[in-house]
């Protein structure tokens, strides 16, 4: 069997901080890989550094050791192979649904037409038609974290790093994103990593779970979910790794 | 889903634009009224006093159709004109681009803040000196002072507002493929301070109008010449007039300023 590169691959990840009572351990040799195409998600309680392992993997923040690579390419800083979704949506708030999501794009010289071109499909792709136009002010929360998706993918980067994206909605709105979520996932392909504290989240979501444990932030053990998709909490095989993860945490 | 969301918006576009509406003929109305009570108490007031103390509005209103009718209000504001608009400018421009400067490199601000916390509280007047040595009693002059007044103004304003501007969204356009400081300070930096850059902007062009008088004290002819001659020879009424013609003009440039910006902050 050929041995492959994974996508992405966390080496031995650890982060200290200079804490005001001593030096913190946020973070401790945490390693795992993510294949292509995969979807994983990283479930723990909060405090057990999900977001600094967010922001490392993202190279937003250095870690003290280990590395992440991505293709076999060590991430240094962030770049265009990292597509990041916050929960704050953190659109720019000058720009329209259109022009946020050409962001960055334009950064990379598309010409014109053939930007337009990609907005469009991506509007179409994230279900925001008509709404090209309006400012992220007049957009609701489910409707700026799409927006914040179609701007990620905008640059098809070759992952896909989601930092609690649905922690700002609503129980209803959650429920559409996700669906919404996996579709487009299966529809492009891509690889994505989503950190989130809900483990009926991340067991509706993910191939594998990345299940972390605090103090200091490590992981504990990783669980494969293979369950047919859609997938319904009503369902025995959910529940049982629902609870084996609850338990786990 | 889409059309709900749609619906929703527009409604509130509505209720909130009808009683916008509302609101300004209330406040045009008011504003009125205010204006006719001030003059009436003027009037009254000036019943009582010799017109080289108060004059009536009367007597103003005369002066000032006769100002307007030689043309005399027209050269002296176009010769204010002309060192308002190159200082305002001028100040404008340098004190953006130090605000940004300062702000977004911590090196230049190590470097500068002594310096710039001894030249702040200068008021640009006790510079006159500096702008008759360096430039002579003429518009350069009297423009170097109001570039002054607009450049701190301008400064603060600018540096507070990229000071502000939030790392998440530098983080999502490195993570975009912005590359390098001037492209950031390009892409996210300035249209994010643009409502504080935009603000010092407007709050300068005020200060710049009343610098404007102050720096023809020493002898640039403009509407401040005017206002101290008149003053001079007790002629209040031609006084009131020159104070009533920057008071218009300021008028007219921030209404034509507001409008600008209110478009480049359709987004807020």
């Amino acid at each position: 069997m050929a041995v492959e590169t994974p996508r992405v691959r966390v080496d031995g990840v650890g982060k200290r901080y200079e804490g005001s009572q001593g030096p913190v351990q946020a973070l401790a040799d945490v390693s795992f890989t993510v294949g292509e195409g995969e979807f994983v998600c990283i479930v723990g309680p909060s405090g057990c550094g999900k977001t600094t392992l967010f922001r490392i993997i993202a190279g937003l923040e250095p870690s003290t050791t280990g590395h992440v690579a991505l293709d076999g390419d060590r991430v240094e800083g962030p770049s265009t192979d990292l597509g990041l979704v916050f929960q704050e949506y953190h659109l720019f708030p000058w720009r329209t649904v259109a022009g946020n999501i050409g962001f960055g794009l334009e950064q990379q010289g598309a010409d014109d037409a053939e930007r337009e071109r990609r907005v469009r499909d991506l509007i179409d792709l994230v279900g925001l038609d008509g709404f090209a136009d309006t400012y992220p002010r007049d957009l609701s929360g489910g409707m700026k974290q799409r927006v914040a998706l179609a701007r990620a993918l905008a640059v098809d980067p070759g992952l896909l790093l989601m930092d609690e994206p649905f922690g700002a909605v609503d129980a209803q709105t959650k429920k559409m994103l996700q669906d919404e979520l996996l579709d487009i996932w299966r529809e492009t392909g891509k690889t994505v990593l989503f950190v989130t504290h809900d483990v009926e989240e991340a067991v509706k979501l993910a191939d594998r779970v990345v299940v972390m444990a605090k103090e200091p932030g490590r992981i504990r053990t990783v669980v494969d979910v293979d369950i047919e998709r859609p997938r319904t909490r009503s369902d025995d095989a959910f529940t049982d790794t629902y609870q084996r993860i609850l338990d786990l945490i | 889903m889409a059309v709900d969301v749609s619906e929703d918006v527009d409604h509130a576009t509505d209720a909130l634009g009808g009683g916008l509406a509302d609101v300004d003929t209330r406040r045009a109305r008011r504003g009125l009224g205010g204006i006719v009570a001030f003059l009436l108490l003027w009037t009254g007031a000036s019943l009582t006093q010799p017109s080289y103390v108060l004059p009536s509005p009367l007597v103003v209103a005369e002066t000032f159709y006769e100002q307007v009718a030689s043309g005399e209000v027209f050269v002296a504001l176009g010769n204010s004109i002309l060192h308002w608009i190159p200082g305002a400018v001028l100040g404008t421009g340098l004190g953006i681009g130090a605000g940004i400067a300062l702000a977004w490199s911590p090196y230049l601000d190590d470097v500068s803040s002594p310096v710039v916390r001894v030249l702040r509280p200068v008021p640009p007047l006790a510079l006159v000196g500096f702008a008759i040595a360096w430039f002579g009693i003429n518009h350069a002059g009297a423009a170097f002072i109001i570039a002054v007044g607009a450049f701190w103004i301008n400064f603060y304003a600018t540096y507070g507002g990229v000071e502000g501007v939030s790392e998440d969204l530098l983080d999502v356009a490195r993570s975009l493929g912005v590359e390098g400081d001037v492209a950031l300070v390009r892409t996210v930096v300035v249209p994010a301070s643009l409502p504080e850059i935009t603000t010092g902007i407007r709050t300068g062009i005020g200060r710049c109008w009343m610098l404007v008088v102050a720096s023809e004290i020493f002898g640039v002819a403009g509407i401040g010449r005017r206002i101290l001659r008149a003053s001079n020879n007790l002629q209040v009424d031609v006084v009131i007039t020159y104070i009533l013609v920057l008071s218009l003009t300021y008028l007219v440039v921030d209404v034509a300023f507001r409008a600008l910006q209110r478009r480049a902050l359709a987004w807020r």
